[in-house]
């Protein structure tokens, strides 16, 4: 399927004709989520056309200006109640890609110091001409909040520990760029690390069970509490399949097709949740020799940010099978392949 | 129509007039019900006539119902401190439209209920409501609720309140605890716990489970409720040895183990007492995913808790804070132990737990969210639910209303349930110690003040802004139709809530 989104280089007068001028291949799904809070909502065919629509603006990234009309006009505000950078920064070049006006409010420094609420912010940014919302907050949840008293669409950038439906799309796309055949069936996938408190984990859970992805959840017994369960569940969840839990980091790795890592934090330590960073390392840690019982092919990926020598050591994350920066080009452009989307402009939209 | 209701009259009017033919009576003191006929006049409950054979014909349970007007042991009424939540005056309101004639208030008011002072403010605000429904008031067993330093304990049982409690906090300190059960227990009063390890529930937002790990909340393990219960129930044991009136009481179980553990003591012999609250009986932690469904509809035939995502049970968005609570809805399965337990009397009685928040403390995330259900109004929808599910007969239901937490107050030496003075003795220090809690008896008894509640079983009403008296709308049944409207609530002879009348229901 080809997207036609646009000429690059500034917006000429007549843009808006460009807008309405969108050809849509006839099989192609229309999008009809107003909002994306998180990928248990989207289904296999949504699935693929978030990632065709990456397609096309991967290939907007590699033109020399990489930037089109397609949201012009629109007003993209984004609203941070984490600390963060690189996603936070990826979201505001996504949108100043698609030639959005963004508004960009880290929590720290607004009124919700004043004690603020989450309601009176979102019902104050709509009223300053947010037309779509970007939020990234600490509790699970919060964006659900946030939909209900926004007018527009909402796009969730990570609900502490509940979600992060953009990482896992842009997860799922840099794995198949990576793999042979392009596709997940099938393949195992190993996740390494805190999955009890990850977002990243979560949200992969759905959507790699969706795409039939072989998928392996590895690490101490602490931080995988209550994954059995839901790891039993699933193969009879209409539209998913089975994964996988384990504490036994050489039956995870066995074989394996990608490996991802999660940054363990130290407010694990202090939590009780365990003996110390060195510990973890040495028992958890993805080393070349550990990574030596994978497949020779083997796709490394990280969600960033990185703490060398513990999750991962450092000359695996430099290793050539390692596709972590291509996972932080890639975020841009799932990002802006969902804002487009979330936008209507595709199809017959909200 | 079954029965017949006299006009519209004002709260607290005394009932001159009122006559119901041919209605369903429920009397669980009498352990009797059938079809039946009452009358009251000028306030006294003048008689109850049983109809026999043909006169009783065509008179069934699903029509009007009378039976005695309903006591909730556990209930917040948020004044003095919290008005914007909830006042006496509108509590009692609730209470009323929800068939409850007698309300004991939780202490964990601002200030807290911890001497007679607070006392005082509470009951001139009761008085001044002009409501009949009885409110009765558990003292704090700490001063301040801060678990370090008994509260007037023997002051506050001499001005006449039921209980202590800590509520919304437990007694952490088992030395505490001890003293508390020794000396209450002088003064024929029980410690009523909130049973929570609070170490294990810190930052707690959901119950620890499948549901909590799916949508990446915090889990409160049940073990902090069950070690809780494990760790009273030892510490009265060794307490009943040096004061055989010590009594405990563990409100708002939640948990099968918690349950299980309070069934192998009263086998012992311990003197424990439980209620449970509608919400844990009723709705499962599938709710904050989004399901809708009774907790016992989501059981497999086998009694095993079902998948709302397997089965494509959602049918609301996830994360509404009105389902959270303290203790949090458990699984279905818990859900099932709890009304178990009520059906077959481990679980003495059904307390509300009635815990109003405004908009401001509930419209914000999850994990911030207070804890609170506004539970009074629904309690007896929700019971009936189940009756008609087949999970509870209606005998059993009202039983948990009235004389399940009738018991509950009698099994206080210090409290006197109906009639009678209070058990005497030494009450320590010299005064007397004894209260008449509850004026009336619960039952439907000829010659005593009137004290009913009359429902029509044919009719369902819907739960939502317009039609609830608490200013807690924070109910997670707001929208939903639930069997029964309450048509009218006689407490000690006198109107506290009428349909159509002055405070009804839209």
């Amino acid at each position: 399927m080809t997207l036609e989104i646009g000429p690059s280089g500034p917006p000429a007068a007549s843009a808006p004709a460009a807008e309405a001028a969108i050809p849509v291949s006839a099989e192609a799904p229309a999008w009809r989520h107003r909002h994306l809070l998180d990928v248990d909502v989207l289904d296999r065919s949504e699935i693929e056309l978030v990632m065709s629509t990456t397609d096309a603006m991967r290939e907007v990234l590699a033109r020399p200006i990489a930037k089109v009309p397609a949201l012009r006009g629109r007003n993209v505000t984004i609203l941070f109640y984490e600390a963060s950078t690189r996603t936070r920064v990826s979201f505001e070049v996504a949108a100043k890609n698609l030639s959005a006006d963004v508004v960009n409010i880290a929590a720290a420094t607004s009124s919700v110091t004043k004690g603020e609420s989450l309601v009176d912010t979102i019902r104050t940014v709509e009223a300053l001409g947010a037309q779509m919302l970007v939020i990234r907050h600490a509790v699970s949840g919060a964006p659900y909040l946030a939909a209900a008293h926004f007018g527009g669409s909402v796009l969730n950038g990570g609900d502490g520990w509940h979600a992060h439906p953009t990482q896992a799309l842009l997860d799922l796309y840099t794995m198949r760029e990576h793999l042979p055949g392009g596709s997940v069936a099938g393949r195992k996938v190993v996740i390494l690390g805190d999955i009890l408190h990850s977002r990243v984990a979560r949200s992969n859970i759905w959507s790699l069970t969706a795409a039939g992805a072989d998928l392996w959840l590895c690490g101490p017994a602490t931080l995988l509490r209550g994954f059995e369960r839901w790891a039993a569940a699933s193969p009879r969840i209409p539209g998913r399949g089975r994964f996988q839990v384990t504490s036994d980091l050489d039956a995870a790795l066995a074989g394996a097709d990608v490996v991802m890592a999660l940054r363990i934090q130290r407010e694990r330590m202090a939590g009780g949740l365990l003996p110390s960073l060195r510990e973890y390392a040495a028992r958890f840690g993805l080393t070349r020799e550990r990574l030596a019982a994978a497949k020779p092919e083997v796709v490394v990926m990280h969600p960033g940010p990185m703490n060398e020598g513990v999750e991962i050591a450092p000359d695996v994350a430099t290793d050539p099978r390692s596709v972590i920066t291509n996972q932080v080009t890639n975020g841009v452009a799932v990002r802006m392949a969902l804002l487009y989307l979330l936008a209507g402009v595709h199809g017959a939209g909200r | 129509m079954n029965g017949s209701v006299a006009p519209a009259r004002r709260v607290g009017e005394v009932v001159a007039e009122l006559e119901i033919s041919r209605a369903w009576l429920v009397d669980p003191a009498a352990g009797r019900e059938g079809p039946g006929e009452i009358v009251v006049s000028n306030g006294v409950l003048e008689a109850v006539t049983w109809l026999e054979g043909a006169e009783a014909e065509g008179v069934g349970p699903d029509g009007i119902v009378v039976a005695p007007g309903f006591i909730d042991l556990h209930a917040h009424l948020r004044e003095p401190g919290n008005e914007d939540a909830e006042t006496i005056a509108s509590g009692l309101a609730a209470a009323a439209h929800g068939g409850f004639t007698t309300v004991c208030l939780m202490p964990n008011t601002e200030p807290a209920l911890d001497e007679p002072g607070v006392l005082a403010r509470v009951r001139a605000a009761a008085t001044a409501s002009g409501s009949p429904v009885e409110a009765l008031a558990h003292g704090a067993v700490t001063v301040g609720r801060a678990g370090e330093q008994l509260a007037a304990l023997g002051e506050l049982a001499d001005a006449g309140i039921v209980g202590f409690s800590d509520d919304g906090a437990c007694v952490a300190s088992p030395t505490i605890l001890r003293s508390a059960l020794l000396y209450a227990g002088m003064l024929g009063r029980p410690v009523i716990d909130h049973a929570e390890l609070a170490e294990l529930t810190r930052g707690a937002e959901a119950n620890e489970g499948y549901v909590a790990t799916v949508l990446g909340l915090r889990g409160w393990p049940a073990a902090a409720e069950v070690a809780a219960v494990e760790r009273d129930l030892a510490v009265l044991a060794d307490v009943l040895r040096d004061e055989p009136r010590a009594r405990l009481h563990l409100t708002h179980l939640s948990t099968a183990g918690a349950l299980a553990a309070v069934r192998r003591a009263k086998a012992a012999g311990l003197p424990v007492t439980c209620d449970v609250t509608p919400h844990h009986v009723a709705l499962s932690d599938e709710w904050l995913a989004g399901a809708r469904r009774w907790a016992w509809e989501a059981l497999d035939a086998d009694g095993v808790a079902r998948d709302p995502w397997v089965d494509g049970a959602l049918a609301a968005g996830p994360y509404d804070t009105s389902l959270r609570v303290n203790p949090p809805l458990r699984g279905p399965e818990d859900a099932a132990a709890c009304l178990a337990a009520l059906a077959e009397g481990t679980a003495d009685a059904l307390a509300t737990d009635h815990a109003p928040h405004t908009q401001v403390d509930k419209e914000v995330e999850f994990g911030l969210a207070a804890n609170g259900i506004s539970g009074l109004e629904t309690a007896l929808g929700v019971l009936l639910a189940a009756v008609e599910a087949g999970r509870l007969t209606l005998a059993r239901a009202i039983a948990a209303l009235t004389t399940g937490p009738a018991a509950v107050l009698g099994s206080w030496p210090g409290v006197v349930a109906s009639g009678g003075e209070a058990g005497g003795g030494r009450a320590g220090g010299g005064r007397a110690g004894g209260i008449r809690a509850l004026a009336r008896p619960r039952g439907l008894v000829e010659g005593a003040p009137a004290d009913l509640v009359v429902f029509d079983r044919s009719d369902r009403w819907l739960v939502g802004p317009g039609s609830l008296a608490s200013k807690g709308r924070n109910t997670p049944l707001l929208g939903r139709e639930l069997p029964g409207r309450i048509l009218l609530t006689v407490a000690g002879g006198r109107i506290a809530w009428e349909d159509g009348g002055t405070g009804s229901d839209g």
